[in-house]
C-alpha cells in the first residue's frame, strides 16, 4: 500500500501530519516508535525574537471545540535553533517548520538562519494566526500574500507552504496568490477569529480580547474551504481543521488535499495522529485502493 | 502516549461530605509512580461535550488512584455519574510534584482552600513517615458542606484547623484567621498551599511579611495537560509558566496570582 505524497521534491512517507502548536515534549511523554510513524511533524510557530505569548486566560472550552490566543509564545529562531530543534530532529520524522514574521525582512531572516541550520524539510508561512493584534493578516490580502511568500521563497533551500486563514471573502484569490508567487503547498485553514464573553462580568473571557476557534466546530467550514481551494489551484494542499478522527481526514482527502494535519484533537487524544493514520488504512484496504492518490481529490461532483 | 495514557476503571464514587466526592480509579501501571502534587487528565465523556478532559490533583495514590471533586460544572457533574466498574481515559501522573521541607523544617503548615485540600492527604502520607514534622492543615471552606470528615488528615498527625465563611464549622472567617497557627520562623517553618487565588494570594502575602518559604500548587483552564498548547500559561517572576508541565506545584513567592475575581 501507497501512502507517500510529495510536496516539491520532497517525499513523506504518509499523508499524516501534526498541526502547528499542538504538540510538544515527544520525548518524554510519546513512544518514540509511534512517533515515527507519522509522515511528518510540524512545531508551534517560530518567530524571529523571542516572544511571551498573551495574558490568562489564554484558552476556553466551547461547544465541539476551543477559543486559544496564546499569542506565539517561543523562544525565537535562535533559542529554537539551539534548543528545540535538535530535539524534533531526533525523533527521525521529517519537519515542516512554521515561522511567522512580523515584517517581510523578518521572515527573510528566519529563513536565513533555517537554512544554515538544516535538517529539515519544508517551511510553513503562519501568515494567518488570529491573535498578534495585527490590524489585517498577511493572508487577507493577495498582494501581501504574493509579496510574503516570493520573498522567503528566493531566500529559501527548502520547499515553501503557506498557511491561510478562514477569515476572508473567497480564499481561493488568496491560495492563487501564493501558488502564483511560487508556493509549494498551501496549508488551510488556521482558525477563526472568535470570542466569548461572560455575562456575569459582561468581559471577554480570554486575556488577549479575541482568540481563535479550533476544534471539529470548524470542521465542516474547513473542508468547504480545502474543497475550493482544491478545484483551483495546482500545488498540493495540507488540510486542518477539526480533525479527531480518519473519517473527518478521510474527507479532506477525497476533497483533495494530498496531507492532513491533526489539531486541536492531539489536546484531547494524543493518540489521535497514530489513529487517524491507521483509520486510513483501515479504510484503503477495505477498499481495495493501494494507492492514497486514489483517495485524494476523489470526491463525486455529482449531487447523488 | 502509551506512556502515560490508561483506560482504567471505577472502583468508588462516592460522597465524602455534602459538597466533595472521591472518585476512586484502579490504575495499577502508574499509581506507584505519582509523587505528591502531580495530576492526572480525565476524559469524562467519548463525544465532544465537554470537550476538555479535566485535570484532578491527586488526593491519594495507595492501591488505587484517589481525586477528590465538587460537582458543579459540567464535567464534574458527568464524573459523578461514574459507577464502579466503568471504563475511565485518564492521562497521567501528569506535572511536577511538591518538594520536601528543607533541612532544619519542623513545622509544616498545609493551607487549603475548598477543594485545594486535596493534594494535602497524598503530601501528609509521605511527610507523616518522615516522623520530623508538625503538620498542620488549616483549611478554610465557604460553609460546613465544604469542610470533609479530616479524621484522614487527623491519622497522619496533622493538627487541623478549620474556619468557613458562614461560621457553621471552626472559626467564622476566611483561612487568615487561622494564620495564628504558623510558628513564623523562617528557619523551621515550611508552607505548602492550595486554593483560589484571594486564598493564597493572602498566604503569599504573609509568607512574604514573615520572610517564611513555601511552595504553591496552582490551577488555570488546561486543554492537553502536556505543555503542547501553552494554554494553561500563568504569570510568575520568571516569566509565563504553565501550570501542566512547568507546575503545578512552583515556588510561593514566584507566582503572581491573577484574575481572582
Amino acid at each position: 500500500m501507497n501512502l507517500s505524497v510529495k510536496i516539491a521534491n520532497v517525499t513523506f512517507k504518509n499523508p499524516v501530519t501534526v498541526a502547528s502548536g499542538t504538540f510538544g515534549h515527544a520525548e518524554k511523554f510519546y513512544n518514540q516508535e509511534e512517533v515515527k510513524k507519522l509522515g511528518a511533524i510540524v512545531p508551534k510557530t517560530v518567530t524571529y525574537f523571542s516572544q511571551q505569548g498573551n495574558s490568562p486566560p489564554r484558552i476556553i472550552e466551547t461547544p465541539a471545540g476551543m477559543l486559544n490566543a496564546i499569542g506565539i509564545e517561543n523562544p525565537g529562531i535562535d533559542g529554537f535553533i539551539e534548543k528545540k530543534l535538535p530535539l524534533f530532529q531526533k525523533i527521525g520524522v521529517p519537519l515542516i517548520i512554521s515561522i511567522l514574521g512580523h515584517t517581510d525582512e523578518q521572515f527573510i531572516k528566519i529563513t536565513e538562519k533555517l537554512n544554515s541550520a538544516g535538517g529539515i524539510s519544508a517551511l510553513e508561512l503562519n501568515l494567518s494566526c488570529p491573535n498578534l493584534k495585527h490590524k489585517i493578516l498577511v493572508a487577507q490580502d493577495p498582494m501581501a500574500t504574493y509579496r510574503v511568500v516570493d520573498k522567503v521563497k528566493k531566500n529559501s533551500r527548502f520547499p515553501v507552504i503557506a498557511k491561510l486563514a478562514p477569515n476572508v471573502t473567497d480564499i481561493t484569490e488568496i491560495a492563487l496568490a501564493a501558488q502564483d508567487a511560487g508556493a509549494d503547498a498551501v496549508s488551510l485553514i488556521n482558525t477563526f477569529a472568535a470570542m466569548v464573553i461572560d455575562v456575569r462580568t459582561r468581559k471577554s473571557v480570554l486575556g488577549n480580547f479575541t482568540g481563535g476557534l479550533s476544534g471539529p466546530a470548524i470542521r465542516p467550514a474547513a473542508l468547504y474551504f480545502v474543497h475550493q481551494v482544491a478545484r483551483k489551484i495546482k500545488v498540493p494542499i495540507i488540510a486542518m481543521g477539526g480533525i479527531m478522527n480518519a473519517d473527518d481526514a478521510l474527507q479532506f482527502l477525497i476533497a483533495g488535499a494530498s496531507m492532513v494535519a491533526v489539531g486541536t484533537a492531539n489536546f484531547v487524544n494524543p493518540r489521535a495522529s497514530l489513529e487517524v493514520l491507521e483509520g486510513i488504512r483501515v479504510y484503503m484496504k477495505e477498499h481495495k485502493l493501494d494507492d492514497i492518490r486514489e483517495v485524494i481529490g476523489s470526491v463525486r461532483e455529482a449531487r447523488h | 502516549m502509551d506512556k502515560i495514557q490508561y483506560t482504567s476503571k471505577v472502583v468508588s464514587n462516592e460522597k465524602l461530605c455534602p459538597r466533595f466526592y472521591r472518585l476512586c480509579i484502579d490504575a495499577k501501571p502508574i499509581v506507584k509512580r505519582i509523587q505528591p502534587g502531580q495530576f492526572i487528565h480525565i476524559r469524562v465523556a467519548e463525544g465532544l461535550e465537554p470537550f476538555f478532559r479535566r485535570p484532578f490533583s491527586v488526593y491519594r495514590a495507595q492501591n488505587y488512584i484517589e481525586i477528590l471533586y465538587e460537582p458543579i460544572g459540567l464535567g464534574t457533574k458527568i464524573l459523578a455519574t461514574k459507577k464502579k466498574g466503568d471504563d475511565i481515559d485518564i492521562l497521567g501522573p501528569l506535572g511536577n510534584k511538591f518538594s520536601m521541607p528543607p533541612a532544619g523544617t519542623k513545622q509544616v503548615v498545609m493551607i487549603a482552600g475548598g477543594i485545594g485540600v486535596a493534594p494535602f492527604l497524598i503530601l501528609s502520607d509521605i511527610l507523616k513517615k518522615r516522623k520530623q514534622y508538625e503538620l498542620v492543615l488549616l483549611y478554610g471552606g465557604r460553609t460546613g458542606g465544604h469542610v470533609c470528615d479530616m479524621r484522614e488528615f487527623k491519622k497522619n498527625g496533622c493538627k487541623v484547623f478549620v474556619a468557613t465563611d458562614d461560621g457553621s464549622v471552626g472559626v467564622k472567617g476566611r483561612v487568615p484567621k487561622l494564620f495564628s497557627k504558623i510558628n513564623s520562623d523562617p528557619r523551621t517553618t515550611f508552607i505548602y498551599t492550595c486554593g483560589p487565588n484571594p486564598m493564597t494570594a493572602a498566604v503569599q502575602e504573609f509568607v512574604k511579611t514573615h520572610k517564611l518559604r513555601g511552595e504553591a500548587a496552582c490551577e488555570e483552564v488546561m486543554a492537553c495537560g502536556l505543555g503542547a498548547c501553552l494554554g494553561c500559561s500563568i504569570r510568575t517572576r520568571s516569566g509565563y509558566k504553565t501550570v501542566c508541565y512547568d507546575g503545578p506545584v512552583f515556588d510561593l513567592h514566584e507566582v503572581i496570582f491573577e484574575h481572582s475575581g
